[in-house]
Order: C-alpha cells, then structure tokens, then sequence
C-alpha cells in the first residue's frame, strides 16, 4: 500500500502560481469574484502564499505554495463530528461531501487553513460550465460542505483504470496530481513515501527537508526544500 | 512523465482531423494519417477522450499544449512534453486560457455599430454581410485611389501571420502596416540592432550561464520567453555539479526579486547608470576580454573617423564619467555593492546581462548600457551568454504582379515614415497623427490583437483618433475598449479553435509549432487569418492572386513544405525543431549571422558597437535627437550608452516615481477577463481582482495613509483610483501600480456586485511617453 506524499524544493519554486490555477482547472474550484474574494472566501487549494517581512533595503518574502499536508495525524479528522473528513488507507486525507454538515470544525482545526467552505452554490456563467472536469470525484461541491485538495483522487483512479485496461501492474509514477504535472520549475514531486526507493522517499530525508509546522505533531506528507 | 503518457492510446479517429477533413473535403499535409488519439480506459467508459496538440497564444512565449477533449469540450490544458519550449509545463495563463475559450464575454456574431460610434448599439450581422461591407469599402477607397488610407493596426502576430497581413495589403496598395510594438519590447529589439546589428530580440542561455544578471523589468513574471527563463533557472540551481548566481537589479521587489540569489534595490530609471558603473570597473581592473574587444567590437577605444575627426570611445567615456562615486550617487546602490557584482561579473564566466524583453522595459540608453556589458566577457553568442534567435527557412510566397493601383498607393510614404529604421510609432504618437491627418486622413483602419484605447499612454486621444477614422474594423474577440470604438467588429476565435503556425522562440535554435482546433468553434467567430484570405479572394484582382490559398491552413501547409522534416511525426508532435543551437565562433562565418547582420547604414564588419554606426549614421543626417552638453561632444554621446539625468521641475508638485512592471498572472491578450488570473492577481500585497498602489513604509508614514485606504495617484496625464498597499520591498519614494488592471468594457464578475464592474486603475492613463512617470498621491 503506498503512502502518497509530495515534495516541493523552494530552491526551483517561483511562485508563478500555476499550480494554483492547475489545481482549480482539475479540480472544479469556483472563481469567487472581487467581493467574495475580498472576505477571504476565494477556494483555492493550492494557493501561493507570501509573507513579506523585513524593512527597506534588506527585505525578505518568503514564498510558500499551500496544498493541504495530507497530514499522518490530522487534526481535522478528529475533529469532525459525522467523520464525514478521513484519512484513507493510502494516507490522503478526503471529505465525504453527503456526509458533511458544514460545521466548519476542520476549518479551525487545521493549522495549515487548507479547508474551505462552500458560502454558496458554486455558479460559472453560461458558456464558461463547458470547461469543467467530467470527472465524478471532482463534480461541483453543493453549498454547506468543505472542500480540500485530494491530490488528485480522481488521477489516482484513472492512473490503476488505465494500468489495468493496459494489463500492467499500476505503479507509483503512473500517477500525478495536476500541480506537479505543470510545475514550471519542475519543483513539485510525488510518489510513494514508503518507497526506499522513490525520489521523495530521497528527498524527505535530504538535509533540505523540512515541513509546515513541523512541532504541531501533524506529521504532515508534503515535505518542503530549503531555498539556497 | 505523466498518467497522459502517449504510447498507451489507441488511435483512432477524432474530432480535429474529422472537422478538418469535413472542412476540406481532401486530407492534407497537416493532418495526422491515423487520427488523434483516444484514451482506452476513457473509451471503454463510453467517452470520447482525446488529448490535441497545440500552441499558447496569451503570450510571446508560444508554448506547446495539450488539451484533454472529453465529447467535444476542452476540459484541461497541460504542456505538450515534447515543445522545447516549456517540456511539458504550463504556467497558469495557460492552464486559464479554457476560461477565454469559453468565456461568456466573447463576441458571438460579427456586429456592426449602429448609433453614434462608441455609444454601444450594435446590430449582428451575418458574415457574408460583413465581408460584403469590408470589401464594398476596400473596393471603393481602391477605385478612388485611396488605397493608401487604409491602415492595418496590430499587435503580436504569430508564425506567417504578420507576411500575410503584409503581402494582403501591399496587394491592395497600402504601404500602412502599423506594428503597435510593447515599448520594452522595441527597446530591447532596437537596441540589438543598434550595437549588435541584429533585428530581432535577445535570448540569453540561462542553462549554461554561470552569472546572470537582470537590469530592470520581471524576468520570471512577464518577459518574452519567461517559461524557458524558469526552468533554466532551476536547472542553473540544482541540475548541474556547479550552482550558479543570478541578481536582480529592480527598484521594486518583485518574484524574480525575491527569487534571485540577490536583489539589488535601484532608483528608477537608473539601471543603466550600474551597468556602466560595472562597465568601469570591469575595465579599470582588467577583467574584460581583451582580445575579444580588440577584434570584434567597434567603438571601445577612441578613434579617429573617415574625416580625420576624433571620436570618443566606450572606454573613456565610462572611465571619466562613470566612476563608483557618482554611480552610486545617481543610483544609490552602494559603491562596495556596485564593485564587488562588477567582480562576480566578470570572473564567473560565462557571464550574462540580461535587458528586458517585455512592455515595462528601459529605455534605450540604458539598454544598450547593460548590453555592453556582454560584449565586455565576450558572452555574444557564447554559451551562457546572448543568442540570437534562428528562424526556419519557409517557401518562398508565390510571386504575383502588382497593379498600377497598388504601385500608386505603396508610393505614398508611410504614415510613419518619418521614424528611423521601420521603428513603429507609439500608440500616442499614432494618435496624434490621425487626430491631425497627418500626413494624410487616415479612412479606413484594421486592429488586430491590439487594444490601443487601453494599452497606450494618454489612451482617450486614441479613443478619439477611433472616433475620427471612419471605417475602423476590430478583430477582438471581446468587447475591448478598442473595439468598443470601432464600426464594424469580426470577431476572432481564440487560439484553440483555429489552424495556425508558431515559429519556436527562445530557445535559440529554430522550430515550428502547429496550432490547430482543439475543438468546433464554440461562436459564430473565425480566424482573422482566414477572414483576410476571404477578403482577398472577395476583392478579386492582384489581391487574390497575391494570396492564392482557400483558407489559412493550406497557406501554412505550403509555406512548411520547405523544412525538411519527418511531417508525420510533426503533425503528431506537433513541433519540430532543431534540439541545438550552434555558437558562432568569432570570426567565423557563421559570425555574420549573429553580429551585424541586418545593418542597414553601418558596416556589416563582424563587430559589436560600443559606439554605434547606425546612430552615428542617422546623427550625421541630422535625424537624431542630441543631448545636452555635458563634457562630451553631443554628437558622439548620442551614439553611446549614457545617462541623462531628467529635468527634475516636477519633483516638488510630484514626489513619486511610479515603477511598472509586469505581473506573471498578466496574459499579453485576454487580460482582465479570466476570472482564475484575477484571483490570483497580487502576490505579495495579497490584492486580488482591484487595483492597488503600492507605497513604502516610509511614504505612507508621510503621506498619512494606511494599508486599505482610497488614494488618487495623479500624474501630468491624469490621475486613477486605487487602493494603497504598503510594501517595504520598494525604493523609499517609489510607488508601484499593477498594470493590466482597470478595463472599463470587460469583466463581469461576482456575487451581488450591483455595477458588475471591476472598477480600478489603469496604469497607462499615468504613463509619460519616456522616461519615468513622476506622480503625486492624495487622499480621496
């Protein structure tokens, strides 16, 4: 069984936000428009986020893409009341949209405010509804529910269906979330963390490696590469 | 790489080559022998799945796609792996460019104006209607023998578009093609041709570069072959045994900032000083290629000209009048800072400067400063130095017999005519022209891929230019303040539904790329390409036989015939290119390719100007501008980088100096309406959709604003609304506006927003038309 993780090396990251708009493209997040967007409640699940300190001329901004951490030990999940958010046997955390109440418990919880809630229904105008993922995983979430990054759960699907129509053993590098396809510094990776083997496994253990909030006792899967 | 990989598809037949063929009636060279390709376990789930080839069109950089087409929709775009050009990436302009295809701000159906112009009446009509009214114009301004007065307006144009456009109006007998160049852009480009005799823009190998340094502009936001730029930047960090440094030198902290190995603050509009700064040091050490300036560049050394007058060379210029002391005074970049990058420079090898290739560029002094400094280490042409971009050879258009009618009017001169080296004029200056019809009216105008209402400094007067030509024809797409003014507008399809060819551009090596539809055209649009075709078969005459093609795709068809290369694994691909790029040796006779090759009144000798002939040309006929005198004669500093310092009279009524740079969530077209870019508009002032005004800690504190307050920024040429940020990442008496903000006719957006309008500010409306924009701020 593997155990899915990423890794996102700062030192070829630019910031250029295309995993941001991959993730939305993928996976169906509505734009929210200039008024929504200014109360906090854009849904990207893969946001850039800086944080700029420092004063004139030694000024620094740190730069950190924000998937969800998929964390080991996920406060969200305990949290929710109707375990309608989980963690499944490959270590990605989900949320069972028929289950969720809106309660917004996660939302707290989560120290890296990675979950986002529904305020409204979803809405595209008009011709704009054409482009969106067929994929059923990835359907509009109706009002009320929170939504996060799934890694791609619908990838990891179509990667074992095209494996198997294929008559191949499905294997870790079939399968990539849409951020690390696009990733135009090639800085994101992924695979099985479990896998002595794999490149994540070698990079979560390199002297570079650390990860969000490290001391919360998460045990979060996206592990992170110091720049320089 | 991917869950996309190409050997698990069975092909069989899908829907591009099925419309193309349907559109034809015959199969051709373009399209694929067996089909597009169809993914199994999709099919086996009773879906139509394909993935279709193509190429970006929202900015110059021209990537390879590849759009996942489930029954008949385009659902995502990722990079087309194969592309040398972005190997299988795609930034989010990209990955946005399905919120164009599909935008609900699209023009469906020609549409012709029907009240007062500008008012917003439009009537659609048919395109047969359309076409018939273009060509009864066309026909009649031609009988009348005003050929001439008709003027084709455009921005970037990609693959054999612009020859098209070209040979379509030469055809006709107007000598007015208008290229409404970026201003960064036609620095950068002129700046090559005046010292390196190259008419075309730099591309630096950041793969292979040890030191790179960027003077001004956004390198890893919004210059010309950013994708490349990215990932030759990791590549320079962590994949390869040596890491190598790359500086940014800007007056506003910008991601290429705060992604450098180090950025170096400036004032605005000084970047050229520091380079000559390092230019003196570099030389006053002896760090620079001796041998390599000696016989390859022009112009170092003072000389004596053809009329035994002397001539004041690169050398002492910047040794007398450069020194750390005055650099730093003028830059206000420390004088320790200055030496020790001038060091780094030279002793890294190989060593880049790098200029920008973008609309927020320098100005041409300053450009040619900071290319100086690569004919100073010898990194022109060099590995990890500046290349020159290769083209392909393509077949030869066929020849066709120019009436009486055409040779009358390309005998009228241009309405630019007046401007050195084919340089294009300004949206202002082009303004001012047909506000004054001169040097005659102007009666009948197409704009194509250009939005000069929005995008040109003092954007009203064109408005009123628009206003005053009476017979505009738009090919927008969406309703652009532009097109808003126009009479009659055919509307384009985007990239994703046409036939097309895009030559491979920063890479250095030559290639094409195909365009092709990716799915049925979703509106009662077509190819502007095409729509020209329509209207050349339509005016019948020289003009069809100018342009003997049924539509857009058989011209590209025959135009590619000439390259050598396997076709069937190019429609497949959809990219060939060559996979290396030959460094000139110096000397050699591929030299002449690479340095001085289109000169025009200057030797094609092999060297590099660092006192330019071309200029020195243009100055001997009295047609240049000259600076004031300030120790060196005005004559020879007008052919070699220098540094005027600006007429400071305004400085007192207009603190500010207001910095431009671009943003990477900017396209070059479509701006300001796919929602997904304006949501992630702001980065470091966390501002999304409005603009905003940034300010220092420093002028905020003096000013007594706060971070959210309204302020009116006002320059001599107008003043816009915006909301303040405060960023400490900008020089103290800087204040930054984002452009590509601010459309008045597009985007409507969001929940319960009763004007439905994104109201904010247009940076260009503040613009001067050189030099910095000095502003003031105050409450509103």
């Amino acid at each position: 069984m593997p155990r899915w993780g990423m890794v996102i090396d700062l030192d070829k990251c630019f910031a250029c936000q295309s995993c941001t708009a991959a993730c939305r493209m993928e996976n169906n997040t509505p734009p929210a428009g200039p008024d929504q967007t200014e109360r906090g409640r854009a849904i990207l699940w893969n946001e850039v986020l800086a944080f700029v300190h420092g004063e004139y001329p030694k000024v620094e901004v740190l730069l950190v893409p924000r998937p969800c951490q998929h964390c080991d030990n996920p406060p969200c999940v305990r949290v929710c009341p109707v375990k309608a958010t989980y963690k499944n046997e490959e270590g990605i955390v989900l949320v069972d949209y028929e289950r969720c109440i809106g309660c917004r418990m996660c939302t707290v919880a989560c120290p890296y405010q990675v979950r986002y809630f529904n305020w409204h229904r979803p809405e595209w105008p008009e011709a704009l509804k054409a482009h969106l993922n067929p994929a059923p995983e990835v359907a509009p979430r109706p009002v009320g529910v929170v939504e996060k990054c799934t890694f791609c759960i619908q990838r990891l699907r179509q990667a074992r269906e095209k494996a198997a129509a294929e008559g191949r053993v499905f294997v870790a590098s079939d399968y990539q979330p849409a951020c690390v396809q696009t990733c135009t510094g090639h800085a994101r990776y992924f695979g099985d963390l479990d896998d002595p083997n794999s490149l994540v496994y070698e990079l979560s253990h390199s002297p570079r490696a650390f990860r969000l909030l490290e001391e919360m006792g998460t045990e979060p899967k996206v592990y992170y590469l110091k720049q320089g | 790489m991917s869950g996309f990989s190409r050997r698990t598809f069975i092909k069989l037949t899908g829907l591009s080559a099925a419309a193309a063929a349907s559109a034809l009636g015959t199969r051709s060279l373009l399209e694929q022998r067996t089909g597009s390709t169809v993914r199994a376990a999709a099919a086996a789930a009773g879906r139509q799945e394909t993935l279709v080839n193509t190429t970006c069109a929202l900015c110059p950089a021209g990537c390879g796609l590849q759009v996942r087409v489930v029954d008949g929709r385009a659902v995502k775009v990722e990079g087309n792996p194969l592309h040398p050009v972005n190997q299988g990436v795609c930034c989010l302009r990209g990955q946005a460019s399905l919120e164009a295809l599909y935008s609900p701000e699209r023009i469906r159906h020609p549409r012709v104006q029907t009240g007062p112009k500008g008012g917003g009446d439009w009537r659609e009509i048919s395109w047969d209607e359309a076409l018939a009214l273009v060509t009864a114009k066309l026909a009649e301004l031609r009988q009348a023998g005003q050929a001439h007065t008709v003027a084709f307006l455009h921005g970037e144009t990609r693959g054999s578009l612009r020859g098209l456009i070209h040979r379509f109006m030469a055809a006709y007998g107007s000598p007015n093609v208008l290229a409404l160049e970026p201003p960064g852009e036609q620095t950068a480009r002129l700046t090559m041709f005046l010292s390196q005799g190259i008419n075309g823009y730099p591309v630096y190998d950041l793969n292979n570069a040890n030191y790179a340094i960027a003077f001004g502009g956004n390198l890893l936001e919004s210059s010309r072959h950013v994708i490349g730029y990215l990932a030759a930047l990791a590549f320079m960090r962590r994949g390869r045994p040596r890491r190598g440094k790359f500086v940014a030198v800007h007056p506003r902290l910008s991601l290429t900032g705060v992604k450098a190995d180090e950025w170096v603050p400036i004032r605005p509009g000084t970047e050229g000083v520091l380079a000559l700064g390092m230019a003196n040091v570099i030389i006053n050490s002896n760090l620079y290629d001796a041998d390599f300036v000696r016989d390859f560049t022009f112009g170092f050394e003072d000389f004596t000209d053809a009329q035994g007058k002397p001539h004041i060379g690169f050398k002492r210029l910047v040794l007398e009048h450069y020194n750390l002391e005055r650099v730093e005074f003028i830059t206000g970049v420390p004088a320790a800072t200055i030496a020790r990058l001038a060091g780094e420079f030279a002793t890294n090898r190989p060593a880049v400067a790098i200029m920008p290739v973008e609309p927020d560029g320098l100005d041409l002094y300053a450009a040619l400063a900071v290319h100086a400094l690569n004919a100073l280490v010898g990194s022109l042409d060099a590995k990890g130095g500046v290349l020159v971009q290769r083209f392909p050879e393509l077949a030869p258009w066929p020849a066709y017999q120019a009436d009486a009618i055409a040779q009358a009017g390309l005998s009228q001169p241009r309405l630019d005519a007046d401007h050195p080296f084919g340089v294009p004029l300004t949206g202002a200056a082009l303004a001012d022209r047909l506000l004054a019809a001169a040097p005659y009216p102007v009666n009948a105008l197409f704009l194509y891929n250009t939005n000069p209402v929005f995008e040109s400094p003092a954007g009203g007067r064109m408005a009123e230019a628009l206003l005053k030509v009476p017979f505009v024809v738009s090919f927008a797409s969406t309703l652009d303040e532009s097109a808003a003014h126009a009479d009659l507008i055919l509307p384009a399809s985007t990239f994703l539904e046409v036939w097309g060819d895009d030559f491979v551009e920063g890479t250095g090596y030559a290639g094409v790329s195909l365009r092709r539809p990716v799915v049925e055209p979703v509106h009662d649009t077509r190819n502007p390409a095409d729509v020209l075709l329509q209207l050349a078969a339509r005016l019948g005459g020289p003009t069809a036989q100018a342009l003997p093609y049924a539509d857009y795709k058989s011209l590209v068809e025959s135009r590619l015939a000439a390259i050598d290369m396997d076709r069937d694994r190019f429609v497949e691909n959809g990219v060939w290119s060559e996979m290396v790029y030959f460094n000139a040796q110096p000397g050699s006779p591929a030299w002449a390719n690479v340095v001085g090759r289109d000169r025009l009144n200057a030797p094609k000798d092999g060297r590099f100007d660092f006192f330019s002939r071309e200029l020195f040309a243009l100055a001997a006929a009295g047609a240049l501008p000259l600076p004031a005198a300030s120790g060196v004669a005005p004559a020879d500093l007008a052919c070699l980088p220098h540094f005027t310092a600006p007429a400071d009279d305004a400085s007192a009524e207009y603190p500010f100096l207001l910095v431009s740079q671009g943003l990477i969530t900017r396209p070059r077209n479509w701006e300001g309406i796919l929602p997904t870019l304006q949501e992630c508009y702001g980065l470091q002032s966390n501002m999304k959709w409005k603009s905003w005004v940034e300010i220092s800690p420093a002028a905020a504190k003096s000013l007594g604003v706060a971070s959210g307050d309204r302020v009116w920024v006002e320059s001599p040429a107008g003043r816009v609304q915006a909301v303040v940020r405060i960023y400490p990442g900008l020089w103290p008496n800087a204040v930054y506006l984002p452009a590509g903000l601010g459309h008045r006719t597009l985007v409507r957006w969001g929940r319960g927003s009763a004007s439905n309008i994104v109201i904010g500010a247009n940076v260009h409306q503040l613009q001067a038309d050189s030099g910095v924009t000095r502003v003031r701020i105050y409450k509103s």
